[in-house]
């Protein structure tokens, strides 16, 4: 893995992909950040194995689905904790998140009459129950990371939600949350990850 | 984990436990199968980590989320594969499976009865032979009969729970023009352990 060749393909948003990218970063791993015009993706769409984005080229075999891509790195690089225990932890943060990203999906796919009040919905009660569970997780290990001690993916992921595509739509963090307010600044100060953010304002 | 007294806590339906079920059935680890009546739930969900089920007691620990749950049972009995490459491939069949589910959801969650009916159509038409065909794909581009080479994995008993669990009340029964995944789903289903749990469901 240190010397594979990977291209992580993809819209020029955070979207779906940018876990990919936050997790190859953080490893400091490098990698080519294809981003694709919306009119140059149905000519790549048969070279993606699932017709959708992302898809990533990994020393010239093609696999998709985020989260699978994004398990995958964290393991090469150390980001998925020590035991099995510490996956289930990772893998219940990935879920949950999911979860959240469905109520998102709600906002976007709305009849337009709707939306207004779908999106009040994601606003006043999904994103306070995910961040709720987020900052009970935290308090739960030791109120730093997800697991251990130590940044693994799932500190990514909730990083991911709060300052990427699911942000979006929710609007800020309210300072209710501390320590997972904490979590994203310390993440977020990262001298990867803010090089990085900086590079795509 | 040979000695872990393991609780799986879910209403007496396929449905979202029945791969958790599936995993620890093949695997032949004992387990509490707590199939709980939509009237004893609102009891129940104080203890549960996220106000959902299924919620799984490890040790008197609990947790949540079927997948999570899942991916450490098969990494607990050897079902994960044995490189991180096996990971990506059984984790690319579990995602796309998500992806699929969501499918199901919008029949689940329909506002009214034009759009249940136009989502379900939708479904049988599009959706499922769009992702059986992932899944049959998958087993071609592999070196043996499953997923993963030789070895029997989480994405064999996930593609298994989708062509006989809770998708499959919502798809019509798969065709012959899957093979791999029709003799994938046989093979699976003729495991004793298997046989045996399913008959105890009937």
């Amino acid at each position: 893995m240190a010397s594979s060749k990977i291209i992580v393909n993809y819209f020029d948003l955070t979207g779906r992909a940018e876990i990919i990218r936050l997790v190859l970063v953080y490893a400091g791993k490098e990698f080519e950040d294809n981003r694709i015009s919306r009119d140059k993706w149905p000519e790549i769409k048969p070279k993606s194995p699932f017709g959708q984005l992302p898809f990533v080229e990994i020393d010239g075999k093609v696999y998709g689905q985020s989260l699978a891509l994004a398990n995958f790195f964290a393991r090469e690089f150390n980001l998925y904790g020590r035991s099995n225990l510490d996956s289930l932890k990772i893998d219940q943060v990935a879920q949950l998140n999911e979860d959240f990203f469905q109520e998102v999906v709600k906002v976007f796919t709305a009849d337009p009459e709707k939306k207004a009040e779908v999106e009040k919905k994601l606003q006043e009660e999904a994103a306070p129950k995910f961040w709720g569970f987020y900052e009970r997780l935290l308090k739960e290990n030791n109120g730093r990371y997800f697991v251990d001690d130590e940044v693994t993916l799932a500190d990514l992921i909730v990083y991911d939600a709060i300052t990427g595509f699911i942000g979006s739509f929710t609007g800020p963090l309210p300072d209710r949350y501390p320590l997972l307010k904490a979590l994203v600044e310390k993440i977020g100060s990262n001298q990867r990850i803010a090089a990085y953010k900086a590079k795509h304002q | 984990m040979a000695n872990s007294k393991i609780t799986l806590n879910y209403f007496d339906i396929k449905g979202r436990a029945e791969i958790i079920r599936l995993v620890l059935t093949w695997a032949g680890k004992d387990f509490v199968d707590n199939r709980i009546s939509r009237e004893d739930w609102p009891a129940l969900k104080p203890k549960s980590p996220f106000g959902q089920l299924p919620y799984v007691e490890i040790d008197g620990k609990v947790y949540g989320q079927s997948l999570a749950i899942s991916n450490f049972f098969a990494r607990e009995f050897n079902l994960y594969g044995k490189s991180n490459l096996d990971g990506l491939i059984i984790d690319q069949v579990a995602q796309l499976t998500e992806d699929f589910i969501q499918e199901i959801v919008k029949v689940i969650r329909a506002a009214d009865p034009e759009t249940k009916a136009a989502n379900q159509k939708k479904v049988q038409e599009e959706a499922a032979p769009k992702f059986w065909g992932f899944y049959e794909k998958l087993l071609k581009e592999s070196s043996g009969q499953y997923f993963v080479g030789d070895e029997v994995t989480l994405a064999d008993l996930i593609a298994f729970d989708v062509v006989t669990g809770f998708v499959s009340d919502f798809t019509l029964p798969l065709p012959d023009s899957y093979p791999l995944l029709t003799a994938l789903v046989e093979t699976i289903g003729n495991n004793d352990n298997i046989k045996a749990y399913k008959a105890k469901q009937q």
